[in-house]
């Protein structure tokens, strides 16, 4: 049984595409503050769920149970509203202002001077600094364009800016991607830092190493159904290969 | 990481960040220098002077530029604006002077149509662009065409003078700096202008919709994903760059003391030229108030160079091309160099 206390529980997940079953009946549920790495071969139906979980596409039946209550998102900003956001870099920064500005996109505090609401700059900053540092992020400056900053540190931002705003489950697709071997480390910290504050963690990779370094769990999904659900330490990347592929293997669990 | 010090890397991010003021006192001194005459009060005062219309024009152009549009209109509609202060408070010409008691009661109601005819031309424009998702720089083309022809239309060709004294009084006050030997004074036009600058530098500096405004135009999506109500921000921004048009056209009635049926035409690629050397870039996001006033100065600065070494006219817009040419390429190099910064 999983330590974590229940976050997301999906049941039973079927999406038809006409007569085509992507998703054939996927089941499993992700706790708080657990880092669940979503693994299969490409087509296997990964991105279909995470649509469904982030309310880019609607199940064809199933339901999903999340913090407790039957959970249904038409669009993204219901899912973002209930708490759940896939974390895409780039796309939700405006690379052309700086980090506080970025951090308070759209929620900026201000002041009133003789009636007119003022950027309260001092006040977002002080608040910027303060969970960025308790997320363990550094960054030069807070006042740097993002532009200027690199990969790993525009998804920090965005990160923490998602755990900030009362985010209780990240969706991330392939977040390192686009990353250098040193940042990848760090955004590998992050998420288990982000998962310590009691968040649901989602990451989909093609990288088994990354999944085997930062994940509680590893759920592997082959031709629209659940091919293995398994704690990472009780698993091998090979037996994994083994779920991903659909064969058998000879000598699994044998070594070592 | 090169060896650039956090010390250097700031001084050059500021340098750049203000060029365009540098190009301007840079300009000045090389003027006054080598110019003669032009190192006076007078001189000075006369570019701030000349600076007011096109100023003010510059500023609604740059608001929806920041927000990564494009409003081609405000040249018609500045004269749309003036036509109309023209025909009602003008006494000769096609002016039908209406006589309002008392007689300052002008300034506020012309202005206020001068205005009133902008924001209407800018929220047709905003409507079109944003909920119907038509290309601005097509809407607004369609716009500066048709607003023209308005003007056409309303003038028959003729022109409209003698505006109404109140409101002519705003263009011959002078206020500023006159001590025995030395004289440094700008018509009100011109300080309207500046107040202009000061007022929507703050606007777009300092409170949330100036920063959202920027915000749109560096990425639309973000801005829309993270709950800021981006349709409604762009029509507010082609409203105002209406309304700033008109005003502008209020300043042009009171320069011309009335309105012809071609009143400011080509203020528009001036006003494109400014808001470019002023640092804006045309995709949006990018630039800030202040250097579109320095643009506007600098470009009135080498008009009056031009005039004073009796250069004919013609040679102004040679050179204006090519200071647009020039602003392009010093803002691709320094993106460039911004890139390097990084």
């Amino acid at each position: 049984m999983s330590q974590f206390a229940p976050l997301l529980e999906l049941v039973d997940i079927r999406k038809n595409y006409g007569a085509i079953e992507a998703l054939k009946g996927i089941s499993f549920s992700i706790g708080k503050g657990e880092v669940v790495a979503l693994l299969g071969d490409n087509g296997a139906g990964k991105s279909t769920l995470v649509k469904i979980i982030s309310g880019g596409l609607e199940p064809t039946s199933g339901r999903m149970v999340f913090d407790g209550r039957d959970y249904e998102a038409r669009s993204p900003s219901e899912a973002k509203a209930a708490g759940i956001e896939t974390v895409y870099q780039d796309l939700s920064l405006c690379t052309n202002v700086d980090v506080v500005a970025n951090f308070f996109m759209g929620r900026e505090l201000t002041r009133k001077v003789l009636g007119i609401p003022v950027l309260d700059e001092k006040a977002m900053e002080d608040v910027v600094a303060k969970a960025l540092s308790s997320a363990g992020t550094r960054i030069p400056s807070l006042r740097a364009k993002v532009e200027t900053l690199s990969g790993g540190q525009r998804q920090a931002i965005e990160l923490n800016r998602f755990v900030h705003w009362g985010g209780k489950l990240v969706l991330l697709d392939e977040p390192f991607a686009a990353l250098g071997v040193d940042q990848t480390r760090r955004g590998l910290e992050m998420i288990r830092r982000v998962a310590a504050q009691g968040i649901g963690v989602v990451i989909i990779t093609h990288i088994m190493q990354q999944a085997f370094q930062v994940a509680d769990r590893i759920v592997v999904i082959r031709q629209g159904l659940v091919a293995g659900n398994i704690e990472t330490r009780n698993t091998s990347p090979d037996e994994v290969i083994g779920m991903i592929t659909g064969e058998q293997l000879a000598v699994a669990g044998a070594a070592g | 990481m090169d060896a650039m010090t956090p010390q250097t890397r700031r001084t050059l991010e500021f340098v750049l960040d203000n060029l365009v003021w540098f190009m301007l006192l840079a300009v000045l001194v090389v003027f006054s220098a080598f110019v003669p005459n032009y190192f006076q009060p007078g001189i000075f005062a006369n570019i701030i002077e000349a600076s007011s219309v096109l100023g003010v024009m510059s500023i609604g152009l740059a608001l929806v530029v920041i927000a990564g549009h494009m409003d081609l209109s405000v040249e018609s509609v500045a004269a749309l604006s003036a036509m109309a202060v023209g025909i009602l408070f003008c006494s000769a010409g096609i002016g039908i002077g209406v006589d309002l008691q008392p007689e300052w009661l002008a300034v506020p109601v012309s202005l206020f149509i001068a205005l009133g005819v902008g924001a209407a031309v800018g929220l047709l424009n905003g409507f079109l662009i944003v909920r119907w998702k038509v290309n601005a720089f097509i809407v607004t083309l369609a716009s500066y065409i048709w607003v023209r022809g308005l003007v056409l239309a309303l003038s028959g060709g003729r022109s409209a003078q003698d505006l109404a004294p109140a409101i002519r009084w705003f263009g011959t006050q002078r206020l500023g700096i006159d001590l025995p030997g030395f004289t440094f004074t700008v018509p009100l036009t011109a300080w309207l202008a500046i107040l202009c600058f000061v007022v929507f530098s703050f606007i777009m500096a300092k409170t949330p919709f100036g920063r959202h405004l920027m915000m749109i135009g560096g990425n639309e999506t973000a801005t829309f994903r993270a709950g800021i109500k981006v349709n409604k921000l762009l029509i507010i921004s082609f409203v105002m760059a209406g309304a700033i048009a008109g005003l502008a056209g209020w300043l042009l009635s009171i320069r011309t003391s009335g309105a012809t049926a071609n009143l400011g035409t080509g203020l528009l690629f001036n006003a494109f030229a400014a808001v470019v050397i002023g640092g804006v870039s045309l995709k949006g996001g990018v630039g800030a108030l202040p250097g579109v006033y320095a643009g506007v100065l600098l470009l009135s600065s080498i008009n009056t160079a031009i005039n004073l070494m009796g250069l004919p006219a013609t040679s102004t817009q040679v050179i204006h091309g090519l200071l647009v040419l020039a602003a392009v390429l010093l803002d691709t190099f320094k993106q460039t160099l911004r890139q390097k910064l990084a």
